[in-house]
């Protein structure tokens, strides 16, 4: 019923009429659906428990390029892999009390290259007696060879209160218990013989003596990656009926990563990207509705009271006006950044300000030589002839009057803000709480991304950036000939 | 034969939201030194009908048919090129608040004086001249080639707008509602300025306004419009003492007098919607004679008396 | 009409004040300004119909938004008599005379508010005077809400729709959804009308109500003021410029000239005994629709247009485009003569000396 008066109405039909409206209402929505689902989705403070955590990135890739460049390029790029396991395949009970627990993972490789590494993760392993678990890994390869106790891992503490947890993270390369066996492995199956030193300071890398067959060319030792199913079992002994193993997570690090690929941090940049859509929106939203806000009401009371109300507004505006804002954004977020200060304010929301108390000063100055004519309609005389106060007179009867233009005005601030953030972000002076698109490109930009060729670290942010204002700008042109009547065609 | 010969001329708006009939089949005839004049209510087509005239009519319109024979030339079928050649130098307009569309930024005399030296090849010096000849002719001071537009009053803007309309010499002047912002005083003024033009060059005027009054202060003839067609024309003595049209009676009877003490009346509703007129007479919403044929047909233009006629089912 | 003098009108003046150039402000120069309403003297009468007549910028606009307490005056009094039953309400204290109010002084917002409903405005442009973006339903519901008229909205609407029918928009209905751009002329005006009612004034100010409507159905709203007038009781201050309109609704007429009221009187008189030559001047320029004046130069006999009323001339302010100035006319302004009981003029043609 609503909706259907807005379709009729003349000015949405103007409005919708033009190309560029389209498709800014297109981009608008797509970016709203986005926000909408990252606000469901992720924590709200996912900067600073996600986004600026390394260790949840410790695992990835680093630098690494989205895996759809696999399309376009040979030789293809190993995919990451992370495999987790909770569930154990068999459960055994052992006389004399505790269970044996077996954790099966399969992993199929594919590549003509190694992992980077092989990561392995016990989490949470939960015993309650000094007899602590303990966990025994063998390697089935597809050649049907078979390292067996790759390596045994035992929880050792035990101090205070059970039950007691413990995490482990292993990475293959350079782990001292691997070492021996893969050394052992190596004289037993291909009579080579390799010292488990050279193998821990990773002359001979430990993934590759799992992952491949050993050939000797020209008195040089080399291994090609071995395609197909690779076992793992992890056989986990417990000593008390109720001990347990949380997971087990294997991960085969790779050379490309996710949707959008990582930072120099192993960061997934799509998750950043994607979190980027709702930051941008808040700023943009928030800074345009408060900047029209607060100039439309400047602009309204200076036009209307005029006098010493007016002289004194116009000329807070053209010192606001008249002072440069990028330095002084600079300043103010240098201020609140420096460690020492007693101001705890996040950088992003002394933006917002900067740019809201900045802002309004262009808008009010508009409104109010729009105002000026309009108090002097006799509509307005006949309203305070009918004895409207001064309030009414403003609110009923000249707000109307330039709501739409302020309303565009409102769409048309949009963008700049977004950019100025952007730059402020840029310039390394953002909140680093809060993952922006400006600030991914200031992080590749510090990183010599571009030198290095990341430039699927540069070039999605920057295209967002851009995105976002032209998704505003293409609004506010449509709205044009809806404010401004003369630019109608026929 | 006649300077000007309108027949059956259509000016149509193709807007969005329709066709606006904002001139249609009208005839009539203007001979040389004579002044029809023009009346009608606001938005019955008066203006539409001088730019039709002078081939000026702002888009979306057009003829929509009809032909405007000048001198023996058709107007209509003629080149934009040719037509700017008539323009000014055989037809000119003195359009509606001219007088406020004065460039700011050039003196008085340049903007009279520029058409001579693009049109005629005039030195300046010369064309300077005659400006100032012409601003004597229509009473102001030769001086006031020097002078620029805001520091002209009201009336001394108006004679230099009729002043430029004059200056290629043209034989028909268009003049659209050239008193109206002006006060009483002042328009008297300039109304005696018109009828000294009138004599002293025996130039054929077309007077547009929406006043009787001062239709009968100039116009030999008069031509009633209404909702974009002429439905009453005649000479001066015939309409307004001998007017036939319900309409045409029905404006006399809406002027006050001031030293005629009887009651003024009015036309009772508003005026057609020129997108969508009504069917027959489009008088007959209005009409307090209308009958069945009214509503069906549309009259046509009658001889009632020799040179005046009227277009009404009455008669 | 009875002798009840509901506005007494005494050396009302307004001055706009002009920016000053730049010259004037190195050169310590009073700013000057523009003195739209310089000193008039008035009464109306319960029930007339005052006219102010008079050329483009001769003041009438600003005497009738000073009646309106649209603008505070530089100086002068107005003194309004009430409605008995507004009466009731003001404060003894601030009444002149037991039953006056003084419109230029600065008055308590409630009373100033009481006494919006007193004296109401109908302006020249019908469309410029009803906002653009309400219907007229709302337009009309503004006044009511303002003065908190009505409790309900059924209440309200009743009153909506008795105003339209009053100024016989019927059915009203078919206008209260309707934005003013959907409505002709004399629609609009009917409306400002309707408006201006819905008060329930004992004093309209008419600026030139009937000015931007067709001749046709001038004659229309003419006669619908007229009768709302004898069926309410109204009084007008009607603001024309158009000497016949005047003479066709008018009691009284005052010319002004320049800022000053130059000639005050009956209809009748104005037209029949004119003595001020500006009047004079006036009625020679109104065109007559008579086919025989073609042939005629008609004889104004007044030069020039009117000065700006930043730079008055000295003396009488007419002097300087009456046929007649003499030397007194040049040095000094002429009082105001007595000529007959209810016809004043100023002019030193008329003094006794
Ligand atoms: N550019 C235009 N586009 C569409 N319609 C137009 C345009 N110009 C005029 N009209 C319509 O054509 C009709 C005649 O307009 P025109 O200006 O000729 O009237 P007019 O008799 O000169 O009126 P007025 O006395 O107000 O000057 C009107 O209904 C008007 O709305
Ligand atoms: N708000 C204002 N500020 C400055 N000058 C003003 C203002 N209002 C009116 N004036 C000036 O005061 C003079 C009188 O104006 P006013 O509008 O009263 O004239 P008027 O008789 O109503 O004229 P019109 O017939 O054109 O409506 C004019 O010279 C005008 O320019
Ligand atoms: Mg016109
Ligand atoms: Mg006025």
């Amino acid at each position: 019923m609503k909706l259907a008066k807005i379709l009729e109405n003349e000015s949405f039909r103007i409005f919708i009429r033009s190309v560029v409206s389209k498709a800014g209402l297109t981009f608008l929505f797509v970016m709203v659906a986005i926000s909408i689902y990252v606000v469901a989705t992720m924590p709200l403070d996912f900067g600073i428990r996600v986004w600026s955590n390394p260790k949840l990135w410790a695992d990835n890739p680093k630098n690494a390029p989205p895996i759809w460049v696999n399309y376009f390029s040979n030789p293809k790029l190993m995919e990451h892999v992370r495999i987790v396991i909770s569930k154990p395949a068999r459960v055994e009970s052992v006389e004399g009390g505790g269970k044996i627990f077996t954790y099966v993972v399969t992993y199929r490789h594919g590549y003509e290259q190694f992992p980077q590494t092989i990561i392995i993760r016990f989490q949470n392993v939960t015993y309650y007696t000094r007899y602590t678990p303990v966990i025994e890994v063998s390697v089935r390869r597809p050649d049907r060879l078979v390292i067996e106790r790759l390596f045994v891992w035992r929880a050792l503490t035990t101090a205070g209160k059970p039950p007691y947890v413990r995490s482990e993270r292993i990475d293959i390369e350079g782990y001292k218990e691997a070492a021996p066996q893969l050394s052992t492995f190596l004289l037993r199956e291909f009579n080579i013989t390799i010292t488990p030193e050279r193998i821990l300071s990773r002359e001979v890398p430990a993934t590759e003596i799992i992952m491949g067959k050993p050939t000797v060319k020209d008195e040089n030792l080399q291994f090609k990656p071995l395609k197909g199913r690779y076992v793992f079992t992890f056989k986990v002994r417990t000593y008390s009926d109720k001990d347990y193993v949380g997971g087990i997570a294997m991960v085969f690090v790779g050379r490309a990563y996710g949707l959008m690929g990582t930072d120099n941090l192993g960061r997934d940049l799509a998750l950043g990207l994607i979190y980027g859509f709702p930051v941008a929106l808040l700023i943009g939203v928030v800074t345009s509705v408060m900047t029209t806000a607060i100039g439309a009401l400047a602009g309204i009371v200076s036009g209307y009271y005029g006098g010493f109300v007016d002289e004194a507004i116009q000329r807070v505006c053209d010192v606001l006006n008249n002072i440069p804002l990028l330095p002084l954004l600079i300043l103010m977020t240098f201020i609140v950044k420096n460690p020492a200060s007693k101001i705890k304010i996040s950088p992003l929301a002394v933006i917002v300000m900067v740019l809201i108390a900045f802002g309004w000063a262009g808008l009010a100055i508009v409104i109010r030589s729009m105002v000026l004519p309009i108090k002097s309609q006799p509509f307005i005389e006949a309203a305070i002839a009918a004895g409207a106060s001064k309030l009414r007179v403003m609110f009923k009867h000249i707000l109307p009057q330039v709501a739409p233009f302020i309303f565009a005005q409102m769409i048309f601030f949009t963008p700049s803000a977004i950019l100025s953030e952007a730059a402020i972000s840029f310039l390394g002076l953002g909140d680093p709480s809060i993952p922006t698109w400006g600030q991914i490109l200031e992080a590749s930009y510090r990183a010599q991304a571009l030198q290095n060729g990341f430039w699927w670290w540069v070039i999605p942010p920057g295209i967002l950036i851009m995105y976002a204002a032209i998704t505003f700008v293409f609004i506010a042109q449509g709205l044009e000939p809806v404010v401004e009547p003369r630019l109608r065609t026929r | 034969m006649a300077l000007l010969d309108v027949k059956k001329l259509k000016i149509y708006y193709y807007t969005l939201s329709g066709i606006v009939k904002a001139v249609d089949n009208v005839t009539f005839s203007l001979e040389k030194g004579e002044v029809l004049g023009l009346a009608g209510e606001s938005g019955c087509g008066k203006s539409t009908l001088g730019y039709g005239l002078i081939g000026l009519i702002p888009p979306p319109g057009r003829v929509a048919g009809g032909s405007i024979v000048l001198d023996g030339k058709e107007l209509t079928k003629l080149s934009s090129e040719e037509l700017r050649k008539v323009r000014w130098n055989e037809i000119s307009m003195i359009f509606q608040g001219a007088m406020n569309a004065l460039n700011p930024v050039y003196t008085v005399g340049f903007q009279l004086a520029e058409p001579l030296i693009i049109h005629k090849g005039f030195t300046k010096r010369e064309a300077l001249e005659r400006a100032a000849e012409l601003l004597e002719a229509v009473g102001l001071h030769r001086n006031m080639v020097r002078r620029y537009p805001h520091e002209l009053s009201g009336g001394q803007k108006q004679r230099v707008v009729i002043a430029m309309s004059l200056i290629l010499n043209p034989k028909l002047v268009i003049a659209d509602e050239p008193t109206t912002a002006l006060d009483v005083v002042v328009q008297a003024q300039i109304m005696n300025l018109f009828k000294k033009i009138k004599n002293e060059y025996r130039l054929s005027i077309i007077f547009i306004t929406h006043d009787l009054s001062l239709i009968a202060e100039i116009a030999d003839r008069v031509a009633i419009m209404y909702a974009g067609k002429i439905v009453e024309i005649g000479s001066s003595e015939q309409v307004f003492n001998n007017p036939y049209h319900p309409y045409t009676k029905g404006l006399l009877n809406s002027i006050p007098r001031i030293r005629h003490k009887e009651k003024i009346t009015w036309i009772p509703g508003v005026p057609p919607d020129l997108r969508a007129p009504p069917p027959g007479c489009r008088f007959h919403p209005r009409c307090p004679y209308a009958m069945d044929v009214c509503r069906r047909e549309e009259p046509e233009m009658k001889a009632v008396e020799p040179g005046h006629y009227v277009a009404c089912w009455l008669y | 009409m009875g002798n009840e003098v509901i506005l007494r009108v005494m050396g009302l003046k307004k001055y706009f004040p002009l920016r000053r150039t730049l010259k004037e402000i190195l050169m310590f120069k009073k700013g000057r300004s523009v003195k739209a309403v310089d000193g008039i003297d008035f009464d109306i009468h319960r029930g007339e119909v005052f006219c102010l007549v008079g050329e483009s910028g001769c003041g009438k606009t600003t005497t009738g938004r000073l009646v309106t307490r649209l603008i505070p005056p530089t100086s002068g009094r107005m003194l309004f008599k009430p409605s008995p039953q507004t009466l009731k309400h003001l404060p003894k204290e601030i009444l002149v005379d037991g039953e006056y109010v003084e419109l230029s002084s600065k008055l308590p917002k409630n009373i100033s508010r009481l006494l919006r409903r007193e004296i109401q405005i109908i302006f020249q442009d019908p469309f410029g005077s009803l906002n653009p973006r309400m219907k007229v339903y709302d337009i009309l519901k503004e006044p009511l809400i303002i003065h908190g008229i009505g409790s309900t909205e059924d209440e309200r609407r009743k009153l909506i729709f008795k105003a339209l029918e009053e100024v016989k928009l019927t059915p009203p209905e078919e206008f209260t959804g309707r934005f003013p751009h959907m409505l002709s002329g004399g629609q609009r005006q009917r409306v400002a009308i309707a408006r201006a009612l819905l008060l329930g004034p004992s004093l309209i100010v008419a600026d030139e109500p009937v000015s931007m409507l067709d001749v046709s159905i001038r004659a229309e709203i003419l006669q619908l003021m007229i009768d709302l007038k004898e069926k309410r009781g109204l009084t007008y201050i009607f603001i024309t410029h158009d000497l016949a309109v005047a003479s066709y609704i008018c009691n009284r007429i005052a010319v002004m000239y320049l800022g000053k009221i130059v000639e005050v009187a009956p209809t009748d008189e104005i037209i029949n005994k004119t003595l001020h030559p500006y009047t004079k001047a006036l009625l020679a320029a109104v065109p007559e629709p008579d086919p025989s004046n073609r042939f005629k130069i008609r004889e104004v006999p007044i030069k020039g247009e009117v000065p700006s009323a930043v730079v008055i001339p000295p003396g009488c302010r007419f002097h300087p485009r009456c046929p007649y100035a003499m030397d007194v006319c040049r040095r000094e302004e002429p009082p105001s003569i007595e000529y007959s009981p209810h016809h004043k003029v100023s002019c030193w043609l008329y003094a006794r000396r």
